[in-house]
């Protein structure tokens, strides 16, 4: 056997596919080769390697939240009267103008986290870019335990269906914390068949409104 | 399902490399099963069975992504946060972790290097276990095309990976 031919029976062998025959003669070119005797061992760590790699458990907040949509359906979508506008994002200077906002852009510097004061409604603005306009989309957010919507309680789930504008479109939303956060917001947008997550991790500034 | 969802999750992790892209796909499959949890009970083997409708949505969305402006939404990806974590815990030091970690990126980065075709028969054949003839109804690719696909793949993955960081674990500290 040469070489070329071990290294085109390798795979057959480490999946157990070969015959008696061809399995002896890959045996014997091993006991006199020492270059295929390496290749052999570097197909094995790398199959272990890849094998062993562990797989992220899932967060048991997405577990129920994912099962939760699924029996509401896809159709679950505006189930509140209270709607968010998506609109085109407004010029720079008037979106800085918001005292308090803490403005969150999706693209092209995403922020991961923001701070939040105790008990302090404070607004989040998130930006979302769309290539073209899209009519009826879903947006549903998760809000994690100890952050509130203002307005809405202790509801931790809410969607609506809206619009999104062709470029930039804004989101605000006042958020007030309850208390330490462990977990991340979800956004969530979904369009004919097609969806996608962000996440937002949210620091709890306990300090009181000295501190911001 | 909720016995599923993890099996799911962490199948659609390893199709898609991201803990965002893997509940995506993972929630697209539970609305689309939901309906039908009565036709599940009926199923002998369930997880070969879900491996299909999950791979299905895979390559669905991935086709669906590569022509709809939703794709274009995507925060950058480091905005997900590490996918490492959610992993369980491990017993290492600090030393261990670190250098547990660096390999891990290694695979995870050649992983990404491979086609998502490439990354699903990797996926269900080397760490799943699945057989490459179970791969041909899950996957619903003839098995001459699953071995070569595999074939490739997994040259690649030892073209990107020398072999010395698998020993790593095995060296003698001085």
């Amino acid at each position: 056997m040469e070489c070329r031919d071990f290294t085109l029976q390798l795979d057959d062998w480490l999946d157990g596919r070969l015959d008696t025959f061809r399995e002896r003669s890959i045996r014997q070119h091993l006991n006199v080769c020492a270059d295929c005797r390496r290749r052999h061992q570097h197909a094995l760590a790398v199959q272990a390697a890849v094998r062993e790699l562990p797989a992220p458990i899932p967060h048991p907040s997405f577990v129920e939240q994912a099962l939760a949509r699924a029996i509401r359906g896809p159709g679950a979508g505006a189930r509140s009267t209270r709607r968010f506008v998506f609109g085109m994002a407004l010029a720079a200077s008037v979106m800085l103008g918001v005292a308090l906002g803490l403005f969150l852009t999706m693209r092209p510097t995403p922020v991961q986290a923001v701070l939040l004061t105790l008990e302090r409604p404070q607004t989040v603005r998130l930006v979302f870019n769309s290539a073209k306009s899209l009519q009826a989309a879903t947006l549903s957010l998760a809000l994690p335990e100890n952050i509130e919507l203002v307005g809405y309680g202790g509801q931790r789930e809410l969607a609506w269906q809206t619009d999104l504008n062709e470029g930039r479109n804004l989101l605000q939303l006042p958020l007030i914390a309850r208390g330490a956060v462990k977990d991340e917001l979800v956004a969530r947008v979904s369009h004919g068949g097609s969806s996608k997550t962000f996440r937002l991790k949210i620091g709890v500034d306990d300090a009181g409104p000295a501190g911001m | 399902m909720r016995p599923q969802v993890e099996y799911l999750y962490r199948l659609a992790w390893r199709f898609t490399g991201s803990v965002a892209d893997a509940e995506d796909l993972v929630q697209d499959v539970l609305l689309k099963l939901y309906p039908r949890t009565r036709e599940l009970l009926e199923i002998d083997r369930l997880r070969p069975w879900l491996a299909k409708v999950l791979y299905r949505q895979y390559v669905d969305s991935i086709r669906q992504q590569a022509r709809s402006p939703i794709a274009d939404l995507a925060a950058d990806g480091d905005a997900e946060g590490d996918p490492f974590d959610t992993l369980p815990a491990t017993k290492d030091g600090p030393e261990e972790h670190a250098e547990r970690s660096a390999w891990r990126e290694r695979i995870i980065a050649a992983l990404e290097q491979l086609s998502p075709e490439q990354r699903a028969v990797v996926a269900m054949h080397d760490i799943e276990g699945y057989k490459l003839e179970e791969l041909e109804t899950i996957l619903e690719t003839p098995l001459g095309t699953l071995k070569s696909r595999l074939h490739r793949a997994r040259q690649q993955l030892r073209a990107l990976l020398p072999v010395e960081p698998f020993f790593v674990g095995e060296r003698v500290k001085a």
